[in-house]
């Protein structure tokens, strides 16, 4: 198999990260573990076949470094193929044959110079480096194909360390850029975005070394590394029958929490920003050690709102958190209410919000639901069909209570989906999706009110019984040779529990697998009013620019005062023109949502996340008038360009 | 050629935007005065002052260099940064809002009025940037 033959599936790297955390009890790559760049996990490689094979770089003899520390385990497909349905050892083998084909004089050595000598007299000489190759697999998840540009990848294991590479950064005057596990550069750089939350050359510090973690039970928190993930500090707590309130599995808490602070559904309970730490310590522009619990140090927690306050590059690099864990309860239940319209929905989350009923609360589309928890695209596509078209559910109340909350929520409806229907939804959704022309759910759609007539009568028992199915049933949706290994990974009860899957976040990456997508939403005010109207102005730039636009969660704050609302722009990021049309309706949205009083788009959250979010959301942003909109414009144009430099 | 922010450039580069840019159409009819503090210029890593004053449109004084009564000037705005990003803005590479946004430059000052003033401030960069200077 050439480069060539696999250059359309290393196009599809979506660059989520997965492969690097344990999540299916697989261990993760061995010589990722090993040598820590990303040029040597699957992500990293598939991302290096790409740049090969287009030409972007040319070999060296890091080449076969890389290719000979893979021992074809095939861990990376059992992981990857979990989530995003790629196949990364096809791309490694492709590599394999490329570098056993390679002419001699094509391979470029690549000299040691200046910075690179003093990056190494830090860090120890394996962990830095300037290697084109290296630097190739970070594109798309961190830096942009520059030909010609100088780039340094280093890898520090300590705040000293760190230290020191701001102030070598700074003596040859060449900017640096942190990189947690590249999830939000993964989206930001596949559209307009990309040269502002990038660098244009100099020292990418990936961070991926510094995994330290301390739980400490007796004051429920911990304190981590910036190289921990939110499932590794989940795991951790779980040990302790405590709860951190995270971001998706993948993510880098320090850079979540330093970037967007912590966006999930648990923030009905936990909070946002700066609710969900007690301390950090951050390194400035000139290397200084901050900690916010310093007396001496100006106000930390002030920052500015609205549309001037735009800045998408961390001005500080997280060393350590110190975050809030919570306790779980033996009772917590997850229970889903499901709504045909969304100002329904919003109506009774709104109640729920208002009386702090929810450890987690959040709306979800049935698309959302569909995409989490359907192990293929396939079967995503027809579940979501179902769902919308037969039992007319395109929207979800999600709440995950204690007994007593869950009184409240039956005195309010008994339309319940509750865990068993969840775990039979779960491990029968390729069943329920191969129904869609089935005559039971064609009888079923005609009924006044499907949804009552399914989870409020006595049809209920006949769809959990019908869907009741096993994880050897599920698992023949996937390929042959992963089946097993899948079926003892829907055996494990986790697989199936929706609390679980709510605290460790392993799905969501799977809304990666088909097509890529663009976050778009943001804070607003907790009212139906607003939130329809963002929706709607959401709906509305996705509908102009002929992209798929669909509502994804939204989560409340502060007792329903404030909502939270992930609407996502799903495109082909392989299509030119589908990344021109998604960069437009991005700042068609901007617009509209600026027009919105009280209205914060989400680009304009980056960099707060260890404000206090009553410094980000208050005063309410007063939404511009029609003389101030084009402003919008004359900021894009400054800072991205014209339309035709995206 | 001209050495970058130094009066000698300052007074070419006035005569430029004077002839080249119309106050109106190119310059908006902008008021604005700005004060750049520009950090680290080589030779010898000195501060140098770089001020700017429009009035409708007008380029009225462009000032540049190490003399300290040019920091005494009342300026609406203040921007500093390295000269290494100043460059980058000279010559085209970056504009000032993104180098901003990147955190490479500090504003002081109105930032909803900077807005207004983003885009004839691009037309006033990019008409110098195709002048001869020696950075």
């Amino acid at each position: 198999m050439t480069l060539s033959e696999v250059l359309s599936a290393t196009k599809k790297e979506a660059h989520c990260g997965m492969c690097k955390i344990d999540y299916l009890d697989t261990g993760v790559c061995p010589s990722g573990k090993k040598h820590g760049f990303l040029a040597y996990w699957p992500e990293g490689r598939v991302e290096l076949a790409r740049a090969l094979a287009e030409n972007e770089v040319r070999p060296t003899p890091v080449l076969f470094d890389i290719v000979n520390s893979c021992n074809f385990c095939g861990i990376c497909d059992k992981q990857c193929n979990f989530i995003t349905q790629l196949r990364p050892m096809k791309v490694e083998r492709a590599l394999k044959e490329y570098a056993d084909n390679v002419p001699k004089n094509q391979i470029q050595t690549v000299p040691e110079d200046d910075v690179l000598k003093d990056l190494r007299a830090i860090v120890g000489n394996e962990w830095a480096t300037n290697d084109p190759l290296i630097i190739a697999s970070y594109t798309r998840s961190a830096l942009k194909h520059q030909p010609n540009a100088s780039y340094y990848v280093v890898m520090p294991r300590t705040k000293e360390e760190i230290i020191a590479i701001v102030k070598l950064a700074n003596k040859y005057k060449i900017p640096y850029l942190p990189r947690g596990n590249g999830t939000f550069f993964s989206v930001a750089m596949n559209t307009l975005l990309a040269p502002a939350v990038t660098i244009e050359q100099g020292i990418l510090i990936d961070l991926w070394r510094m995994k330290d973690i301390d739980i400490h039970p007796e004051t429920m928190s911990a304190t981590i590394g910036p190289g921990v993930t939110s499932f590794e500090l989940q795991k951790a707590a779980s040990a302790h029958k405590l709860r951190a309130n995270v971001a998706e599995a993948e993510s880098h808490v320090c850079a979540n929490a330093q970037n967007l602070g912590i966006i999930t559904t648990w923030s009905n309970r936990y909070g946002w920003s700066s609710d969900n730490f007690i301390d950090a310590e951050k390194i400035d522009a000139e290397g200084n050690v901050i900690h916010l619990s310093d007396q001496e140090v100006p106000n930390p927690y002030a920052t500015d709102n609205g549309v001037t306050s735009l800045s998408l590059i961390p001005n500080v690099i997280v060393t350590s958190l110190t975050v809030k864990l919570h306790h779980m309860f033996e009772d917590e239940e997850n229970l889903f209410v499901p709504f045909t319209k969304l100002e329904d929905a919003i109506d009774m989350a709104e109640q729920l919000a208002k009386r702090d009923i929810g450890i987690s609360l959040a709306i979800i589309s049935s698309k959302y639901l569909s995409e989490f928890i359907c192990p293929t695209s396939d079967v995503e596509e027809g579940f979501d069909h179902v769902l919308k078209k037969y039992l007319k559910v395109n929207y979800l109340v999600d709440i995950i209570c204690t007994k007593q909350d869950k009184k409240i929520v039956q005195e309010m409806t008994n339309l319940i989906i509750d865990e068993p229907l969840v775990k039979s939804l779960i491990l029968g959704s390729a069943k329920l999706a191969s129904m869609k022309n089935s005559s039971l759910l064609k009888m079923i759609s005609e009924e006044n009110d499907p949804i009552k007539a399914v989870f409020g009568g006595p049809l209920r028992k006949h769809l959990e019984r019908g869907l009741a199915d096993t994880p050897r049933e599920l698992v023949k949706v996937f390929d042959e040779d992963l089946r097993a290994f899948y079926e003892k990974v829907y055996s494990r009860p986790e697989m199936t529990d929706p609390v679980w899957l709510h605290m460790f976040r392993i799905l969501p990456c799977r809304m990666e697998r088909k097509h890529f997508w663009m976050y778009r939403g943001g804070y607003m005010p907790g009212d139906k009013q607003t939130i329809m109207k963002v929706c709607n102005a959401l709906e509305a730039s996705a509908q102009k620019y002929n992209i798929n636009g669909a509502f994804g969660f939204l989560s409340y704050l502060e007792h329903g005062k404030f909502a939270h609302l992930e609407y996502d722009y799903y495109y082909d990021h392989t299509d030119p023109d589908a990344k021109k049309r998604v960069n437009q309706s991005i700042v068609d949205s901007w617009k509209r949502q600026f027009a919105i009083p009280g209205v914060t788009p989400l680009e304009f959250i980056c960099n707060k996340g260890l404000r206090r979010k009553e410094h980000i959301l208050y005063p309410f942003p007063a939404g511009l008038s029609e003389e101030e909109l084009p402003l919008v414009d004359d900021l894009v144009e400054s800072v991205f360009g014209g339309e035709d430099q995206w | 050629m001209v050495k970058y922010l130094t009066e000698e450039w300052a007074q070419q580069a006035k005569k430029k935007v004077l002839e080249t840019l119309d106050p109106k159409k190119d310059l908006k009819s902008m008021n604005a005065v700005i004060l750049n503090i520009v950090s680290n210029v080589p030779p010898d890593n000195k501060t140098v002052y770089y001020y700017l004053k429009f009035v409708e449109g007008n380029l009225e004084e462009l000032l540049a260099g190490t003399d300290p009564s040019i920091q005494q000037k009342q300026a609406e705005f203040m921007v500093n940064g390295d000269y290494t990003t100043f460059v980058q803005i000279g010559k085209g590479e970056m504009s000032t809002a993104m180098a901003l946004l990147k955190s490479r430059v500090k504003l002081t000052g109105n930032k909803m009025k900077a807005l207004t003033i983003t885009k004839p401030l691009d037309t006033y960069t990019s008409c110098l940037k195709t002048m001869p200077t020696e950075y």
